[in-house]
């Protein structure tokens, strides 16, 4: 058991008034220095390419989506978030998502599925926002999940450049 | 038993039959020697030199040799895990992936394709060549079956040999030279035969892929459950795949030696479109006065069942030859009781017969019902017969189908039918329906043609307050035994 010892109070804090000056002195300075309260959501928090927000997809400049739907994001989901189905296209890459969905309500933004992304195609987006009425509406679908590559270009560049510094060589 | 000689594998002093390759004999005692173009079930050719192994014999010094191609001898010391012996794994892996795409993330294959597993166990990770790899091209048509993707071949042979050994129609060949080998059909001609889907299954790489298959699924996502093929009274052993506890698939043989071997047909692979039948009917239905159906838990359909019997005349039972031994048996009882002989629909012979597997005869459960006493008849004779009685139990998966479901909705409306079937027949002649599970959902035993016992093994949920057949059943009988709510005659 600890035993709080009860400190000894000088003359001044015992006379109260002093110790009221003292702290309202404090709110007085704070008035006049700048402000750092931020008016979310109207006003949101900076974010970096460090911020790991929700997983987004990435659609080509050529306007292709780029996951091939390989299923290894899906596979090292810790969460069980990620299901996808592919199926055949014309290109010269044969497979594509038909329906790639995330439940965002099961999500847990480890950053596992751009880990385990062979194609660059699942990056960890700064959107952070997730709300909605209904269930069914946190489960992300394909047209939801799609983002230009622009939009995800700052993180990329990041996940590559931290990816090299831990390969040695090149694979075949 | 042949005779058998003793070699030392790994240390230890094992039995191997001296007319099988050395392969053979490391595998029977559990090494895991690598191999692509060796198949257990092909004559080995030694092409793609992976299954090296360290063989000592005699006085000479220690050789790593093809494992595949060399016979068993008595005396013979064999390393499998010999530090050269890896080495020459791991260089004959560098050549195989020299010109093999890095498209594992599209390929289907990817998941149980040996070639990635042998390059992460070898810890082949990269290669020297800084030569461009070859491009080949990657959708050749061979057919209605299968799809070629030239550039992910190893040159394994496997395909060729299944072709010609068999079905003993050889279409496949390697043609070209060096680097511009490629598996082909004789001028592009597409393959034919009732067993090309088995150039899939042998295919150790992802070059021969099932067009039915292809971007279905990723492997590892599949249930793989052990079931016997519903296609003919052969029932070849197989491997059942469920994608999500939902859709079936994907069918692939099990190694069976005493039915099937490692094969099957096309026509027992590509079949299983009715396991995934969007009609299902879950529990039971009664057909109300209003002319509609009303959805009704499966007891309370029995009941109405029982009814039928109990006050109705004469009753026939009808059962499908898809019907296992187990649900067999409980039908046979409940005939005793009604006082019928039960029969079942057969189905009549298909063109598909040949003498490597199919028999022709699309009831597997032939022999198992005829062993118990059913008597198998066409469906007209059926239809003839149940003209003459008051109240018909149609039963088991796919009765209506086979019977012709036209047939079933043109009964008189006279005659009290209960179908007991995957799907409702939605016409007037049908008093009472009631759900079933299928192949992929339940447990059981056919016997096929030579009296093989297949067992079904359940992949997947029935449809929900759908009953057992064998349940459903029993729990009809148990109510014929008691009192009636109507009025006996």
């Amino acid at each position: 058991m600890v035993i709080v010892k009860r400190k000894t109070l000088s003359l001044a804090e015992r006379l109260y008034l002093p110790e009221v000056v003292r702290g309202l002195s404090i709110t007085f300075r704070k008035l006049f220095q700048p402000k750092i309260t931020r008016q979310y959501p109207e006003d949101p928090l900076p974010t970096t390419s460090v911020t790991r927000g929700q997983p987004r997809l990435v659609v080509k400049d050529d306007g292709n989506i780029a996951c091939v739907s390989c299923g290894l994001c899906e596979a090292a989901c810790p969460a069980y978030a990620i299901t996808i189905d592919g199926h055949e296209t014309d290109r010269s890459i044969e497979r594509e998502p038909e329906e790639f969905q995330i439940d965002m309500l099961r999500c847990i933004l480890c950053g596992f599925c751009e880990e385990a992304c062979p194609k660059d195609a699942i990056f960890m987006s700064n959107e952070l926002e997730l709300a909605d009425t209904t269930r069914s509406a946190l489960v992300y679908d394909l047209e939801r999940l799609k983002r230009p590559a622009a939009a995800l270009a700052e993180r990329m560049d990041y996940i590559k450049r931290i990816n090299k510094r831990w390969q040695t060589s090149s694979s075949t | 038993m042949s005779e058998t000689v003793t070699i030392t594998l790994n240390g230890r002093e094992v039995e191997a039959d001296p007319k099988k390759p050395l392969i053979a004999a490391c595998h029977e005692h559990g090494e895991a020697v690598p191999h692509y173009c060796y198949h257990p079930g092909l004559t080995p050719v030694g092409s793609c030199r992976i299954c090296q192994v360290q063989v000592k014999q005699g006085e000479a010094p220690p050789r790593t040799v093809a494992a595949c191609r060399t016979p068993v001898a008595a005396g013979m010391v064999v390393d499998t895990e010999a530090a050269p012996a890896h080495e020459a794994r791991r260089q004959c892996l560098e050549f195989l992936l020299k010109n093999h795409p890095l498209d594992c993330p599209i390929c289907d294959k990817a998941g149980e394709c040996t070639l990635q597993d042998y390059a992460f166990q070898e810890g082949q990770g990269k290669g020297r060549s800084v030569e461009p790899r070859r491009k080949l091209p990657k959708r050749k048509d061979l057919g209605e079956v299968i799809l070629l993707d030239n550039e992910r071949c190893i040159l394994c042979s496997r395909c060729v040999r299944f072709m010609e050994e068999v079905p003993k129609t050889p279409q496949l060949c390697i043609a070209g030279r060096g680097s511009h080998s490629t598996v082909e059909t004789w001028n592009d001609q597409p393959l034919t035969g009732n067993y090309q889907g088995n150039l899939a299954d042998v295919c150790p790489v992802g070059a021969l892929t099932l067009r039915k298959f292809r971007f279905q699924a990723r492997v590892w996502n599949l249930l793989k459950v052990a079931s016997t093929c519903p296609g003919c009274s052969r029932g070849c052993a197989v491997t059942v795949e469920v994608l999500r506890h939902g859709a079936l698939k994907r069918v692939r043989p099990r190694h069976e030696p005493a039915v099937n071997g490692w094969w099957m047909c096309d026509q027992g692979r590509f079949g299983f479109e009715d396991a995934n039948r969007p009609d299902r009917l879950a529990g039971g239905a009664l057909r109300s006065q209003s002319g509609g159906w009303e959805a009704v838990p499966t007891d309370a359909a029995l009941e109405t069942t029982r009814d039928m019997f109990a006050v109705h005349g004469e009753a026939r039972i009808v059962a499908s030859p898809f019907v296992t031994v187990e649900e067999g048996r409980e039908l046979a009882a409940l005939a005793k009781t009604i006082g019928c002989r039960p029969v079942f629909v057969s189905p009549p012979p298909n063109e598909w017969a040949d003498d490597l597997l199919h028999t022709g005869d699309p009831a597997p459960n032939r022999r198992g019902l005829s062993e118990l006493g059913f008597e198998a008849l066409p469906p007209d004779e059926i239809l003839a017969r149940v003209g003459e009685v008051e109240v018909v139990l149609l039963v088991g998966e796919r009765v209506a189908d086979l019977i012709g479901r036209e047939a079933v909705a043109a009964l008189p409306e006279a005659l009290r039918v209960i179908l007991m079937d995957e799907a409702l027949v939605d016409s007037p002649a049908v008093d009472v329906a009631i759900g079933v599970p299928n192949y992929i959902e339940r447990t059981g035993t056919w016997i096929n043609v030579d009296g093989h016992a297949g067992r079904l093994n359940p992949a997947r949920p029935a449809p929900p307050q759908t009953w057992t057949l064998v349940r459903s059943l029993d729990y009809l009988h148990t109510l014929l035994h008691t009192e009636p709510q109507g009025a006996r005659r």
